[in-house]
């Protein structure tokens, strides 16, 4: 029952009124003169006041009217889906089944295909049955029909995944499911063992008006409950040693009782390093910390197990150990993998004029400095750079160099592959005539500032990468540089100015070209012309301005399934110049599970990085497709820690959420007509006045004949 | 003395019809001759005068009164000449209070003014100074005790109205200063006042030597609480409502106003101040005659 104008309903405070009028003015209208109340007040007043309401038919006759007609100033109606619900018929079934890992806690998995099947059954052979699977994401497994044992079957075939819990996309893809059907009722089952974290209110959604929800919980195995939390990796570097790494892992009981001697065990590359053994107090957690173990050349597959020896090979593939080496019923959280990558260089190629090798001593010497990333420098001759030098680098710097045309050619092939150009401009600097329009800017003449006061850095793009790290007062100050000379620039349309001179000139003026990008710097990167080699934002602006064009970005250990890996960026991060991480060829990804697929790459997109989603426990491997020479990018994939959290949710709040605490939202296609056109289809209204004023009349009579009876 | 032959059917009226008649001496008269036409052993005829003179026997004289003891010491006729005992001083103290209006056939009020006419007259006749106060939450008219005053107490009577709320316990202090001599004060009133401040109040006339004689005037319905219809009750004197089902209440009203009118008289024969309720329906001059019989009891126990 729905309400037009429900603001009318205040009128019901109204029936307070026949109440009042009974228990007061009945008593009212006769007074009686007495000489003294002294007596009568010493009388109890309880006794009093028990018996003043007397004709109670009376009262109830006039609540009744006026309840009726404030109802029908309030315009009830009956919505549709109400009327259809009311009615019954066929029914539109959609089962949401959880299939999230913590469902493949114990028995709990073969008791929600159960409860499952339970719920199919219950379908007569006139309803329709879809099934939807859903952990972080949701798929109809099934579709609208009314073949119950296909349903069943489908149940059956299933198994819970490596994701966790999220209702959202699930009663989302319900939702269209019953908005498509014509059968009357809508009633939507959900299997779950409903973990709180899965469920975030969402106002948008909202299930087909008169819809029904069934929460059917699935509960849990009791019994012990561990889950590794991320492992922390610490990296030392001696001199003259191997880079060695230190793994902690950390692990939660999410049980009171305590767990003791809980064996952990750290693998390399499928063989067992070490195994150490922990206690774990009640709903608590404690860590561990293994030897140091020197990094490989290559990346390492490494794992942190809970539980006992597993056969190699199969913590390899899947990363998941056989229920029967485990510490408790829930394996997926027992595992976690990770990779230890060696920290590679990134290869900067440094342009020297020939004349001046000591230009570069700043810039090298800057360059030297720094873990992540590291910068491998080397000098170049501009002549080299017409050959194959240009490849094995991430970035060039062009420090004040005349370009040849034939070495521009081979930079434009270098940027538009993925490298990075930065060109500092001194006096020599040039560029061929007919490329400038491919140069961020366009080189002027000199500007000479040694007379009178050096030009200085204002207006930097706080927003932009290379700068952010100054954004905060206090974090280096670019204006104490002085600049005594600079070369004109004329920004290019689709160029980005990145910095100005106090004159208002454009000083640092970045181009994004294919995937990679260039930098024109107005005044050259040594002390010839400028002094901001010896300030102290000299190395962090060096630094930013190589991790920027280079396209690092520091690559995590592990990542969680349901996050998406930029292979992009992996492969810069492993070392790879840009040559050989250029569109030219596809990739292959061998998922955890052995699933082979290629990664098309979208070469005509200006998309500077290629991604992929990770769906599987445990280890994914890219390679460059048709070449081993590449570097092999390793992604370890984890579940979600907060799948293996038991603490459950009230189903009825995810009820409540969805239909709007019982009220059935309108969001249905049933519900097409508009709520005043319902109501006035329907006029309730009508019946209620008529009924009201019956009462009245009826109220009238009785009130008559008391009052004479009374007489 | 001379004795009145009574109005035929005059005794036991009916107040209601006594209340009618607006001479109020007239009234007294008549509700008082029939009283004494029938008991002519009261003990204030003639039991209050003592022995003045003796004076020679004339012809007429009655031979009852004839001293026989002088005769037969001096042989000669004399007469025993006896002087009435009217040094009395006798005061009516009446509640003219709001409460006193009400009555259902006759006003508290009207009966009051008829017992206190008719005591009065009593009273004169007997040669006592009268007088009269009537009083509400203060004096309202004072009418000092005296032989000639018998008339203005009438009058007095006469103008009485239950106008205002009233007070027992104030004004009766008050007078209880004025009344320096010993005498009978009679208090008409419905008493709607707790027992122990009444008899604070009217302790205080006892203790001065007066004999104090009670009349507690009430109507039916004050005691029967015979009301069937709920409605407000609204105090006459206060203004105050109370929503009343009487059907619930009367049972214990009525036990509440008996263990006042209890509580009355069992205070009243302690300090020995004569207590009498007076029911409006019954007739005057038989709670009269019930108030000589008492006083005649309580003469001979005292």
């Amino acid at each position: 029952m729905s309400f037009l104008t429900p603001l009318f309903l205040l009128g019901l405070a109204a029936l307070a009124i026949p109440v009042l009028v009974h228990l007061t003015q009945r008593e009212r209208k006769s007074v009686i003169a007495f000489p003294s109340l002294m007596f009568l007040k010493k009388i109890p007043y309880e006794s009093v006041q028990k018996r003043r309401i007397r004709d109670w038919l009376l009262l109830a006759l006039r609540l009744a009217a006026l309840a009726l007609i404030v109802a029908a100033f309030a315009r009830p109606f009956l919505r549709g889906s109400e009327i259809a619900a009311a009615a019954g018929g066929a029914r539109e079934i959609v089962v949401l089944l959880d299939r999230s890992y913590s469902m493949g806690y114990g028995d709990t998995w073969s008791r929600a295909q159960r409860l499952a099947g339970e719920a199919i059954a219950s379908a007569t052979p006139a309803d329709r049955v879809s099934l939807v699977l859903f952990a972080d994401n949701a798929e109809v497994a099934l579709r609208s029909t009314p073949e119950r044992s296909r349903a069943v079957a489908e149940i059956n075939a299933a198994a819970p995944g490596p994701g966790g819990t999220k209702y959202g996309p699930a009663l989302k893809l319900a939702g269209s499911a019953l908005a498509e059907s014509l059968l009357p009722r809508k009633e939507v089952i959900v299997v779950s063992d409903f973990q709180r974290g899965g469920w975030q209110p969402d106002d948008t959604l909202r299930l087909p008006g008169g819809t029904v929800i069934t929460p059917v919980l699935v509960e849990g195995a009791s019994g012990p409950s561990l889950a590794l939390t991320p492992a922390t990796l610490l990296r030392t570097r001696d001199a003259g040693q191997p880079e060695r790494v230190t793994v902690t892992a950390g692990v939660l009981n999410r049980t009171a009782a305590p767990a003791t001697k809980v064996p952990v065990q750290l693998e390399m590359d499928g063989r067992i390093v070490q195994t150490l053994s922990l206690d774990v107090a009640g709903n608590g957690s404690a860590s561990v910390t293994f030897a140091p173990v020197s990094i490989a050349a290559t990346t390492t597959r490494a794992t942190v197990r809970l539980g006992l020896e597993t056969p190699k090979g199969v913590a390899v593939q899947t990363g998941i150990a056989p229920a029967s080496s485990a510490v408790d019923a829930l394996a997926r959280d027992n595992v976690f993998n990770f990779v230890i990558t060696p920290s590679a260089p990134v290869p900067v190629t440094v342009v020297t004029p020939g004349t001046r090798g000591d230009a570069n001593l700043y810039l090298t010497r800057a360059l030297a400095i720094g873990e992540a990333p590291r910068f491998e420098t080397s000098l170049q001759s501009v002549e080299a750079l017409a050959g194959d030098a240009a490849n094995r680098a991430r970035l060039l710097v062009l420090n004040d160099v005349a370009v040849p045309e034939a070495t521009a050619v081979k930079l434009v092939t270098f940027v538009e592959g993925g490298g990075g150009l930065l060109m500092a401009l001194g006096p020599r600097a040039s560029w061929p005539q007919g490329r400038e329009a491919w140069l961020p800017a366009t080189m002027g003449a000199p500007v000479d500032r040694t007379r009178g006061a050096a030009a200085k850095l204002s207006g930097m793009d706080y927003g932009h990468a290379v700068f952010e790290p100054f954004r905060a007062p206090r974090s280096g100050d670019f204006s104490t540089a002085r600049f005594y000379s600079y070369r004109g620039l004329k920004a290019a349309k689709d160029a980005t100015v990145l910095a100005r001179f106090d004159t208002g000139e454009p000083a640092l003026v970045e181009k994004a070209i294919g995937l990679g990008r260039v930098v024109m710097f107005a005044s050259t990167i040594d002390l010839s012309w400028n002094d901001l080699a010896l300030k102290p934002v000299f190395l962090p602006f060096v630094h930013q301005l190589g991790r920027h064009l280079s396209g690092f970005r520091e690559q995590p250990s592990y990542l969680t399934i349901g996050e998406v890996l930029d292979i992009t960026a992996a492969e810069v991060a492993a070392g790879a110049t840009s040559s050989a991480s250029r569109s030219e060829g596809n990739r292959t990804v061998l998922a955890p599970s052995g699933q082979r697929r290629d990664l098309a790459m979208n070469s005509g997109s200006s998309a500077s990085s290629v991604a992929l989603e990770l769906l599987e426990q445990g280890f994914y491997e890219i390679r460059v497709g048709g070449r081993e020479a590449g570097p092999v990018i390793v992604a370890a994939a984890n579940v979600n820690l907060a799948e293996s959290n038991p603490e459950r949710m009230d189903p009825k709040e995810l009820v409540a959420g969805v239909t709007g605490g019982g009220a059935a939202g309108s969001t249905g296609g049933q519900d097409v007509l508009p709520d005043e056109a319902q109501e006035l289809a329907q006029r309730v209204w009508w019946y209620l006045l008529f009924a009201g004023i019956l009462l009245l009349i009826a109220e009238t009579v009785l009130a008559q004949r008391l009052s004479r009876a009374t007489r | 003395m001379s004795v009145h032959q009574p109005i035929p059917g005059a005794r036991f009226v009916d107040p209601a019809v006594l209340a009618r008649i607006g001479n109020l001496e007239m009234v007294a008269k008549t509700v008082v001759d029939g009283l004494i036409n029938g008991t002519h052993r009261s003990p204030f005829f003639g039991a209050s005068v003592d022995f003045a003179e003796h004076r020679g026997y004339v012809p007429g004289d009655d031979i009852r009164r004839m001293d026989w003891r002088v005769y037969a010491r001096t042989d000669k006729y004399y007469i025993k000449e006896f002087e009435a005992d009217s040094n009395s001083n006798f005061s009516v103290l009446l509640d003219v209070s709001k409460s006193m209006s009400f009555g259902e056939k006759i006003a508290k009020l009207d009966y009051a003014k008829t017992l206190a006419a008719c005591l009065t007259y009593l009273a004169n006749q007997q040669r006592d100074r009268v007088g009269l106060v009537t009083f509400d939450e203060g004096i309202v008219d004072h009418v000092p005790p005296s032989a000639k005053h018998m008339d203005v107490v009438l009058h007095t009577l006469d103008r009485a109205k239950a106008e205002r709320p009233g007070h027992l316990v104030a004004p009766i202090k008050r007078l209880a200063e004025h009344f320096g001599r010993r005498g009978i004060i009679v208090v008409i009133s419905d008493f709607y006042a707790e027992p122990s401040e009444v008899f604070d109040a009217v302790g205080l006339l006892r203790f001065r030597g007066n004999d104090v004689v009670l009349f507690h005037v009430l109507d039916p319905q004050e005691i029967d609480f015979s009301f069937v219809e709920p409605s407000s009750f609204e105090d006459l004197e206060s203004g105050d409502q109370m929503p009343i089902v009487p059907a619930a209440l009367a049972d214990q009203y009525r036990s509440l106003v008996t263990a006042h009118i209890e509580a009355l008289t069992a205070r009243a024969s302690q300090q020995q101040i004569d207590y009498m309720l007076l029911n409006t329906s019954q007739p005057l001059d038989y709670a009269l005659f019930r108030f000589l019989s008492m006083r005649e009891r309580m003469a001979h126990t005292r």
